[in-house]
């Protein structure tokens, strides 16, 4: 299991920390935050190796804060989270520099195949 | 009003209500993340002895969570789904997969059957092409053709949902099993032949048998629109 350290992105509040606390039982250091700006203000701070981010927040929209954590640092990671009802947005995500994505309500199992996956592409790279 | 404006009204009035699903199913999404989450620290905590040694109190909520993780996963599925066919509206002519629209639809439709306890299944042919045409209103017809055909059945009986492709035309066949001798006649089909005409598809009674009657729907892949 990787130990990578984790950036938790979304506006909804309780599943951002309880998936923080289950993330940081299984050992990784996680930090959550609950906007688009937060989460871009923070990245100096912690320089997360991965973020998981919520494709859609009021304050400004996934896609927008992923090209903002691409420009501040191209080698972190991003796996997207969405509630579409198709993988569309999931797909476009991708082609923007994601990672990866999930559909919500995740399964926190492939959550945590995925950050394995995204920390072995980071090391290559 | 005349009947061009009457119509567009129709059609907005539609996707307003598609947008408005969409948005409700996302928000419910968001609802069983935080519930499949909390379910699962509970779960986390006593994995690691966070419940002291009762093994009955261990136990019980042990089923308790994984009841509410079985649900949550039916009601996600059911969500996924319902976000599907919301935006099915969004663009009146699309490409699409004849068997993902079923199976998104068929999902909505379960509860029908059930409640007449009859059977249904869906038989999917594997690799069918994508077919151009109007998928809200398709999603429509089977609507009403799956309601006509349980009409016909009595409980105990069953409907298979047969899907495949006749030269670049897709078919959908509902099978009537334990209904014989079923003429279009006795359907009261007639005010759905406007939109089988719209989708420029065909409405027929294909295989009858002793032990069932085949309704056949073939709905081509129209002309790309410019």
């Amino acid at each position: 299991m990787t130990n990578a350290k984790l950036l938790i992105i979304d506006d909804e509040v309780e599943f951002a920390s309880t998936l923080c606390q289950r993330l940081q039982l299984r050992g990784f250091e996680v930090t959550d935050v609950h906007s688009g700006g937060e989460g871009l203000a923070i990245l100096s701070t912690i320089e997360p190796e991965i973020v998981i981010l919520d494709l859609k927040m009021p304050d400004m929209s996934g896609l927008d804060v992923l090209e903002g954590i691409k420009n501040h640092n191209q080698s972190i990671e991003v796996i997207m989270l969405t509630g579409h009802g198709s993988s569309a947005s999931g797909i476009e995500a991708m082609e923007k520099g994601a990672f990866d994505y999930l559909m919500k309500p995740i399964d926190l199992k492939e959550l945590l195949e995925k950050i394995n996956s995204a920390d072995e592409n980071r090391s290559k790279a | 009003m005349d009947a061009k404006t009457e119509n567009s009204i129709r059609q907005e009035q539609l996707e307003s209500f598609g947008r408005l699903m969409a948005g409700f199913s996302h928000d419910m999404k968001n609802h069983l993340g935080i519930i499949r989450e909390s379910n699962g620290l509970m779960d986390d905590i006593i994995a690691m002895g966070g419940c002291g040694e009762d093994e009955t109190s261990v136990e019980r909520l042990r089923k308790s969570i994984s009841a509410i993780e079985r649900r949550v996963g039916i009601a996600a599925n059911m969500f996924h789904h319902l976000s599907g066919f919301a935006h099915r509206p969004d663009t009146p002519y699309s490409s699409f997969q004849l068997n993902d629209l079923l199976t998104e639809e068929c999902v909505f439709l379960e509860r029908f059957s059930r409640l007449r306890q009859i059977d249904v299944t869906l038989e999917h042919e594997k690799g069918l092409a994508a077919i151009y045409n109007d998928p809200a209103l398709l999603q429509h017809v089977v609507y009403r053709l799956y309601l006509l055909s349980l009409d016909q059945l009595k409980s105990g009986h069953s409907l298979i949902i047969i899907t495949g492709q006749n030269e670049k035309n897709a078919e959908i066949i509902f099978r009537l099993v334990g209904a014989s001798q079923v003429s279009l006649e006795q359907l009261p089909a007639n005010h759905l032949l406007p939109a089988i005409n719209k989708l420029e598809g065909i409405l027929k009674i294909g295989e009858v048998t002793e032990d069932h009657t085949d309704l056949t729907l073939t709905i081509p892949s129209l002309p790309l629109a410019e």
